[in-house]
């Protein structure tokens, strides 16, 4: 009677089993419509296997979506998927530079897009633009966007830049008109990325007063892009296959499968194992073997460069107020052999914030040389002198030990380890710390950067590349028991806050030029920043795809000009 | 028996709620969900205090706590930020429940999040523990009968190393050898991630096919331990008054080891056994993570590492509830194997 009971759990334990790879197999989001890719729950292949002779190109992605809505957004790999199936209102090319996709044209001054003082800008649309089931895209599902990324009912991953426009206008279903209060300079890298339905996600939003629970959020139905969204199977795959009814030029390849693959060792090996065509973020580490294994590397700039960020307040010690010391610590670290050796010498020193955004890096910053000795003068000449013989210098009793953080990822790590050794030689002692990120970055009472806990922090960010803004250093950002939200963790300069303020309202691209010029000398005299390495986008593109291109903001933006090559 | 397993049912649910409360507060405090919705960048300060608002993140830990377990569908929220509390709250609670939705997988219920992952935890993990079972078993016994000689020596060793080994190493070594160096040499190869070929689709044979790289590597270090656990019982069993007596008696010797011995060297590996099943569902955090299988391990990471509060939770009380079911379950067993054993 045992044996048998015991027979009788084995076997319901093996058909449990059976039964759970297959329920895995479903579709992980019910849809707004039936769709084709909806599973039964057997183990019956859930996915159709492609025809023998669809091309499929499979991309690894080292981070799974968080959702597929433009507003729910809040990671790249998401964001940068919209190319495939959803639409931006202009693209960027292999130069970075904006063309439009929806539009028949860029607005501009000259064209009587953008008016004279700088707060309307008028858009024309396409007249052959449609979504996936045929609907045409109109004025209305750009007005649409715009309510549903300002509505307080959604808890869009961020209402920016839609917050600042006023109103819009759609005298008609081609024409679309933005009011802003003040002229907002920054548009084009930040409007209209991520164009939503309004035909099927207005309804939504009438009956359940939110787009939060939308099922068109992580299973699209609709889209306007190449490609549609076939399947998204959680922590595994995501499937787009062509879109019979793009207004474009169709596609090569009829599919794109990302697989998600969040270690980068297993992302290598697949890629050297043949088993994906592309793979993003590549350690530099791995770049030789990949190269060897006929992978093509692209690095791509995207405006981000990793630096040290300098707290400069009450909070910090005070050697920090002290631009020499400032002065010291960038020439007191050798940067070029960090480059050389933790990154492979695939990296350069970046002179500047806008780095990566020549036009305004203009006259082009000059780094810092690495020079202890200059560094030890610089030091000696503020004061900072080593009066008790312990290796560190001090003044008026006070050490001259800095509290340096950054993330748990492992090349900061390595640098930690570098700088701590090589300030130390200029004798400047450091205390070092790693937090995950989500502390790190934590707000005004719970991160350590917020809190006033760094002297130097160190992270990878960007200007609003392609677009040169920057907010973070605004007076009015400054983290406070008032202000907690803040995220200003560094100073309020006054002249260089009225100069941030400036240049988000400059249209004209000469005069925010000079503006910027401006801000980026003051960072560069006042040493406010210091950059370790440019971080472009590292991509290791298979030998089997052709025709591939890439963009630092629209990475995908000739992606129906891609091919396999058999 | 059916008295005791209410009792220990009834008594698990005060150890739940005990354990609901420290892992919500130790929840609270590991940083800020927040923080790494912005994207690259940091996330910008006015959507800091509006997601903040909406997501219920400005009440203080007792209150979300609250409304975690009994909802707030009773109570008026401020979702504009003017000060009114104007809406009513959506949640009801998990008492009723409803254990929320996602904050990364914003909308998604958590139930559902999970209820994803699962299955493939439990075909990842049930494999394993099978292979590891019986071939520890066999393995376990046969040197305890074998005990010093050659293959039992070559077994200890093997063993060792196969448990000194960590199994990340593992991991790698194996994907790198049998996937990467044997499709380079021109030898039939294994998969490196993933459950499928996009080419071929998800069948049960490629399913089987990409199980082969992850169940192995979850297999040999624990495998190693539970054939050494066996061994030493069976051994210890195999020199008791019984058996000897059993012998005597002129048994076959198959039944002495299997009916006689091994039902009672399998008390304390029972008490092993229980104790790794509930871990099951938590998946195989390395494993899942460089096979790129889509498990509860890597949901669990991938989350706690964004502070999606509602899932972590999710998945530490189905754990909390497994832990104390496999509890009773093994006390079951144990009357089972035991009849000394009453709960009565």
């Amino acid at each position: 009677m045992k044996q048998k009971l015991f027979f009788v759990l084995v076997v319901t334990a093996l058909v449990l089993t059976a039964c759970g790879g297959g329920v895995a197999t479903q579709a992980p989001v019910e849809t707004e419509a039936p769709v084709a890719t909806e599973a039964p729950a057997t183990e019956a292949p859930a996915t159709e296997p492609p025809a023998a002779e669809a091309k499929v190109a499979t991309f690894i992605w080292t981070q799974e979506f968080d959702s597929l809505s433009p507003l729910y957004q809040g990671m790249w790999f998401s964001e940068i998927t919209q190319q495939f199936w959803l639409c931006w209102a202009w693209q960027f090319n292999e130069k970075n530079e904006a063309f439009p996709y929806l539009l028949t044209e860029l607005p501009s001054v000259e064209n009587g897009g953008i008016s004279e003082d700088g707060t309307q800008i008028t858009m024309h649309l396409r007249d052959d633009i449609k979504w996936s089931d045929n609907e045409p895209l109109t004025s209305e599902d750009f007005k649409f966007t715009w309510e549903m990324f300002t509505d307080t009912k959604n808890t869009v991953s961020s209402a920016y830049p839609y917050d600042n426009i006023t109103s819009i206008d759609t005298p008609d279903e081609q024409t679309v008109v933005i009011n802003f209060e003040a002229p907002f300079s920054p548009w084009l890298a930040n409007l209209w990325q991520g164009i939503l339905p309004s035909h099927i996600l207005r309804p939504v939003y009438d009956a359940e007063g939110t787009l939060d629970n939308a099922e068109w959020n992580l299973a699209p139905t609709v889209g306007c892009g190449p490609y549609v969204f076939d399947e998204w199977e959680s922590g595994s795959f995501a499937r787009f296959t062509t879109n019979p009814n793009y207004w474009g030029e169709p596609p090569k390849i009829d599919e794109i499968f990302v697989r998600f693959v969040p270690d980068d060792a297993s992302q290598t090996a697949a890629l050297v194992a043949g088993d994906a065509d592309l793979g993003a973020f590549i350690p530099y580490s791995d770049i030789p073997q990949l190269k060897e294994a006929g992978m093509t590397l692209t690095t791509e700039p995207s405006g981000f460069n990793e630096g040290w960020f300098f707290r400069i307040d009450d909070k910090s010690h005070p050697a920090m107020h002290d631009l020499n010391v400032r002065k010291a610590l960038a020439m007191a670290i050798d940067r070029e052999a960090v480059n050389r050796d933790l990154l492979l010498g695939l990296t350069k020193v970046p002179a500047s914030y806008w780095d990566s955004l020549p036009f305004y890096n203009d006259p082009p910053s000059e780094n810092y040389p690495y020079d202890p000795e200059a560094a030890n003068a610089l030091l000696d000449e503020a004061g900072w002198v080593d009066s008790n013989s312990d290796g560190t210098r001090d003044k008026d009793g006070v050490e001259l030990v800095l509290r340096y953080g950054t993330t748990t990822r492992e090349i900061r790590q390595d640098l930690q380890a570098v700088a701590q050794q090589q300030l130390a030689e200029v004798g400047i002692g450091v205390e070092i710390s790693n937090y995950d990120a989500d502390l790190f970055f934590a707000g005004y009472g719970e991160g350590p950067a917020a809190n006033g806990e760094l002297d130097i922090m160190e992270w990878s960010d960007a200007p609003g590349f392609p677009d040169p803004d920057v907010y973070y250093w605004l007076c009015s950002e400054i983290a406070t028991d008032e202000n907690p939200a803040g995220s200003n963790w560094f100073f309020c300069d006054e002249e260089l806050d009225a100069l941030i303020q400036q240049q988000s309202t400059q249209m004209d691209a000469n005069a925010r030029q000079e503006t910027i010029s401006q801000i980026n000398q003051m960072f560069h005299d006042n040493v406010y920043w210091v950059g370790m390495w440019q971080d472009p986008d590292v991509w290791a593109v298979g030998p089997r795809l052709t025709g591939v291109k890439f963009s630092g903001v629209t990475p995908f933006f000739n992606i129906t000009e891609w091919d396999i090559a058999e | 028996m059916i008295r005791y397993i209410v009792n220990r049912i009834l008594q698990g649910i005060p150890l739940l709620f005990i354990i609901s409360i420290i892992l919500f507060v130790l929840m609270m405090n590991m940083g800020d969900p927040i923080a790494t919705m912005g994207g690259r960048s940091i996330t910008r300060s006015s959507d800091r205090v509006r997601l903040t608002r909406q997501l219920g993140l400005d009440q203080p830990v007792y209150v979300q706590y609250l409304y975690w377990l009994i909802g707030n569908d009773w109570a008026k929220i401020d979702l504009d930020g003017d000060g009114i509390k104007e809406s009513n709250g959506t949640r009801r609670g998990i008492l009723r429940g409803d254990f929320g939705t996602s904050l990364v997988n914003r909308g998604k219920p958590v139930t559902k999040v999970i209820g994803e992952r699962l299955p493939n935890t439990l075909l990842l993990m049930v494999a394993s523990e099978i292979i590891i079972i019986l071939g520890s078993l066999l393995v376990g016994i046969y040197s305890a009968l074998r005990q010093y000689s050659i293959l039992d020596h070559t077994i200890t060793a093997l063993s060792f190393i196969g448990y000194s080994m960590p199994i990340f190493f593992i991991a790698l070594l194996s994907m790198y050898l049998f996937a990467i160096l044997f499709k380079r040499w021109g030898l039939p190869y294994l998969p490196t991630v993933g459950m499928f070929d996009p080419q071929v689709g998800k069948t049960t044979a490629q399913v089987l096919w990409h199980m082969v790289l992850p169940v192995f590597s979850i297999s040999i270090i624990s495998f190693a331990a539970y054939s050494r656990y066996i061994r030493s019982t069976m051994l210890e069993v195999m020199s008791q008054d019984y058996i000897r007596t059993a012998k005597s008696k002129g048994l076959p010797r198959r039944e002495v080891v299997y009916v006689h011995a091994l039902k009672n060297a399998s008390l304390p590996i029972v008490t092993v056994v229980g104790l790794d099943l509930p871990l099951l569902l938590g998946g195989a955090v390395v494993t899942e993570r460089i096979f790129a299988w889509p498990g509860m391990g890597r949901l669990f990471l991938d989350h706690v590492s964004r502070l999606d509060m509602p899932v972590v939770m999710g998945i530490l009380l189905l754990i909390a509830v497994a832990v104390i079911l496999f509890q009773i379950v093994t006390d079951i067993v144990y009357a089972w194997l035991d009849p000394r054993i009453r709960y009565d």
